[in-house]
């Protein structure tokens, strides 16, 4: 399911991995990362978004960083 | 000095990175898919093909030949990321790397191998930092051509390795139907078939004058590649293209001009910022349509002065439309610009051409500022951003012009 929605994020940003989110708030909850599955770029004009696909282990979701407008966003969710 | 070429081909690449990203699907029947309803099926997983799920097929046929099948929309920004990083760990390694497409690779480590305790120890490197820095797999194939290698790796398949050396080749050559061998399709098989070649052992032993006499030059190929001695270099830089062209399959058949015209305008416009960003201007532009029932054709027509600007792209396949009586409706639409030259960007004598190239340059910098969506033409709007999220060409690569 598309979200699309602004969140706020606790990431680590870490020599071995770079960035890493960890926790995220969404619809009240705070969600623990429990596994980034993949991670890929992608172009924004200028900057690159960084999306990372997770998991709480339950449901999947995507989270994206904007190396612009310095902002995650909460792509998708699949239950 | 016998060369020493790597194959690497990525095993199931758009399914396996999906079953990757969502842990629910891993050693499950996967099918990754285009948006559109009426898609077909890009890449099957493993567990998919067993049930006789290929490439190219409807998701209705899918379905029917496995039940149990699981969709997945593909992705192709993770598709292109991913590869742009298997080149990073190519080019550790040798300097000499042909990414001949999405994913597959051919890297010469003649000389090299040494270094790393031998080609089946470089082989087992890159699979493993594959593994590690992506958790996919992919088979290797080596052999003292490209030809080789790539057979190695198609009989390694999956998550193998395999090393043909050249004194091996005969034999394993000698009773391999001609289909088998990479770069040989249907038709010439068709035609090797007609002349009593079934097998590479007996292509390898066909006269060179008789193969010449019905293939033209490249009959003398066909034998080498019998042989298994075919020495194809690598193809290491991308040399100049002919043509920049953009198609699309559309989310419904179309009819109505206004809505043809809006999806011509939008590929004009993908058309013209690609080869100004790289610097080409073409004297031919030509559409392609598809009707329904796939029948396809293309319009092409030469212009008086070579041009990548989009809007006379769009009014010359325009007019290339005016000349067709369209018996049916649309399924896809291609525009194309060809004959490519490059533009050292002639000063133009008149103010009004001027301005349209400052016009198409402001254009072109705003949408490398803040994206490819972020300023269009009115008259593409008709067409929404969102259908255009087909399935990738097999032919992407990371570099170069052929970037869609």
């Amino acid at each position: 399911m598309y979200i699309g929605k602004v969140v706020r994020v606790i990431a680590l940003f870490d020599p071995s991995s770079r960035l890493r989110p960890l926790k995220f708030n969404w619809s009240g909850r705070l969600i623990h990362v429990k596994e980034v599955t993949y991670t890929w770029q992608s172009r924004g004009g200028e900057g690159a978004i960084y999306h990372f696909s997770l998991t709480d282990g339950d449901a999947l979701y995507e989270l994206s960083y904007d190396s612009r407008t310095l902002l995650w966003k909460l792509e998708n969710i699949e239950a | 000095m016998e060369k020493t070429i790597i194959c690497i081909d990525m095993d199931a690449f758009f399914a396996s990175v999906e079953q990757r990203t969502d842990p629910r699907l891993r050693g499950r029947p996967v099918a990754v898919i285009g948006s559109g309803h009426r898609t077909i099926i890009t890449t099957a997983s493993y567990e998919a093909r067993r049930f006789g799920v290929k490439t190219g097929m409807t998701i209705y046929e899918a379905k029917r030949l496995c039940p149990s099948i699981i969709f997945v929309v593909g992705n192709n920004d993770k598709y292109t990321h991913t590869c742009r990083e298997l080149e990073k760990i190519y080019r550790a390694l040798t300097p000499y790397v042909e990414i001949y497409s999405i994913d597959e690779a051919f890297l010469d480590i003649t000389g090299l191998e040494h270094l790393y305790g031998g080609p089946e120890r470089v082989a087992r490197l890159i699979k493993g930092r594959v593994r590690e820095g992506f958790g996919i797999p992919c088979t290797a194939g080596i052999g003292p051509n490209v030809l080789l290698a790539k057979l190695a790796c198609d009989m390694a398949k999956p998550d193998g390795i395999k090393r043909i050396r050249q004194e091996d080749a005969e034999a394993i050559l000698e009773n391999l139907p001609v289909g088998e061998l990479w770069g040989v399709g249907q038709q010439t098989e068709k035609r090797l078939k007609a002349m009593g070649i079934t097998t590479c052992g007996g292509l390898g032993r066909a006269s060179a004058s008789i193969l010449r006499a019905r293939f033209g030059i490249i009959g003398e190929r066909l034998k080498a590649m019998g042989m298994g001695v075919w020495a194809r270099p690598l193809i290491t830089s991308e040399g100049e293209p002919d043509s920049i062209g953009h198609s699309t399959t559309l989310p419904e058949d179309i009819w109505n001009r206004p809505d043809i015209e809006a999806h011509i305008m939008r590929l004009s416009e993908m058309v013209g910022k690609r080869a100004r960003d790289y610097g080409y201007i073409g004297k031919k532009v030509s559409i392609t349509i598809r009707y329904p029932d796939f029948e396809t054709f293309t319009r092409q027509k030469t212009l008086q002065m070579p041009t990548n600007d989009t809007h006379w792209i769009y009014i010359h396949a325009l007019s290339l439309l005016d000349r067709i009586r369209l018996k049916d409706r649309i399924r896809l639409i291609g525009v194309r610009l060809a004959g490519l030259v490059k533009d050292h960007g002639q000063i133009s004598l008149f103010l009004e051409d001027e301005k349209r190239n400052a016009l198409l340059k402001a254009v072109d910098r705003i949408k490398d500022k803040y994206g490819d969506s972020s300023v269009t033409w009115a008259a593409s709007l008709r067409c929404s951003i969102h259908d255009h999220k087909g399935v990738i060409s097999p032919a992407w690569r990371p570099s170069g012009v052929r970037l869609y």
